[in-house]
């Protein structure tokens, strides 16, 4: 069982081929954590959507990294990406925002002065 | 299928004026073709679609027996369909039926080159993936909520590992059966809110690419997008209400979903 704090990170190149790969791991995670099998899949749709939003603004960005942090119920996700010179933030009024902040718990992105990153934070055990 | 031979099917289809030849009007759709390149209005693009359906829908029947239901494919192959709209050029000396069957077919094959649909999923995890559905849904029902992880590996006596292998493999590939609706898709209380729902989906400004593709969806796919982005209701919820099961609803959201993306990925590409 993780203790309270655990922190998984991962890094994968920055290409859709990949993300199956950011998928098995919050699925593993979400097990243990109690996540229901619903709750699973929410959490598998929000992390190819996170995912994919980050892909699409790219650029030349080569890596992708992803952050699992584990708490008692519930798993917080951190993605992000190389992003020099494109430091726009994700708009809200899209499609991908609003499947975030249906299915999870809390939505956040940061744009800093190099990197991309949107985070979401799903709470397990209830549905 | 060589370009060569999907424009032979293509032409051949139309003069014979089969299947895919039905509704296609040319002199129509040139006419729409003029009006959309001078204007780009995304209610012509729209139209343009409509047009070329018939299209779409005989080329997706050539993938039809890879294990994908023909409606996916539908939705796949509607997306080559914008690319060649976008990109066709009124100034060349082909109709756009020929110009637009390579796009469509190569969209086709990525999408199952890309999801590795053609592989054969081994039949131990096939069977696995079949008894799992029926556990969650008997599970589902015993607890009143989904199960856990723990609590399926409970009940099949296999480690969650082994579990966690057989849900990975059931949005992966298309090995279950689909159990069907229990009522007929179309019934009224389906069809009863469409209306208000269409405008919550357009009140967003998607990436121009999006908004076709949405309109472009089965009623029920569009409608399961509602309820579950807009409408607060859980999988479950949708799933009692048209009368599905949770994991039936979960794949038509998962595959949904990754029609959409393939859209928007492939659009960065060809920016």
């Amino acid at each position: 069982m993780p203790t309270s704090t655990s922190t998984v990170h991962l890094e994968i190149p920055a290409s859709g081929a990949y993300l199956s790969v950011a998928r098995a791991a919050a699925t593993g995670l979400a097990a243990q954590l109690q996540f229901t099998y619903e709750e699973i899949d929410d959490l598998r749709i929000a992390v190819d959507e996170a995912c994919t939003q980050l892909l699409a603004r790219r650029g030349s960005a080569t890596t992708m990294r992803v952050a699992y942090h584990l708490a008692d119920t519930e798993l917080r996700v951190d993605v992000s990406i190389e992003a020099p010179d494109r430091g726009d933030p994700l708009p809200r009024d899209t499609f991908a925002w609003q499947i975030l902040t249906a299915i999870t718990d809390e939505v956040s992105e940061q744009t800093e002065s190099d990197r991309l990153r949107l985070s979401f934070r799903k709470v397990g055990g209830r549905t | 299928m060589s370009a060569n031979e999907a424009d032979d099917v293509t032409t051949g289809v139309l003069e014979e004026g089969g299947s895919a030849g039905r509704g296609v009007d040319r002199a129509y759709a040139k006419d729409l073709f003029r009006r959309f390149v001078e204007h780009r209005d995304p209610a012509l693009r729209e139209e343009l679609v409509g047009v070329h359906l018939p299209l779409v829908e005989y080329l997706a029947r050539r993938f039809r027996n890879r294990g994908e239901p023909l409606e996916d494919l539908i939705q796949v192959g509607t997306i080559g369909l914008l690319k060649a709209i976008d990109r066709f050029d009124l100034d060349r000396e082909v109709e756009f039926s020929t110009y637009a069957t390579p796009t469509i077919v190569g969209e086709l094959k990525r999408h199952f080159r890309d999801k590795g649909w053609a592989v054969r999923v081994p039949r131990r995890l096939q069977e696995l993936n079949l008894s799992l559905t029926k556990v969650v849904a008997e599970l589902s029902q015993e607890i009143g909520r989904s199960p856990t992880i723990a609590e399926i590996a409970a009940k099949v006596h296999l480690s969650e590992e082994e579990v966690l292998e057989g849900l990975d493999t059931s949005n992966a590939y298309a090995v279950v059966s689909l159990d069907a609706p229990a009522g007929g898709e179309d019934t009224p209380s389906v069809s009863e809110h469409i209306g208000v729902e269409d405008e919550s989906l357009e009140a967003l400004e998607y990436r121009a690419a999006l908004g076709p593709l949405i309109a472009g969806l089965p009623e029920r796919e569009r409608r399961i997008l509602y309820l579950r982005f807009f409408g607060g209701m859980t999988q479950s919820q949708i799933a009692a209400r048209l009368g599905i099961s949770q994991m039936h609803v979960s794949r038509l959201l998962n595959r949904t979903l990754a029609a959409l993306r393939a859209g928007l990925l492939a659009d960065e590409e060809t920016e």
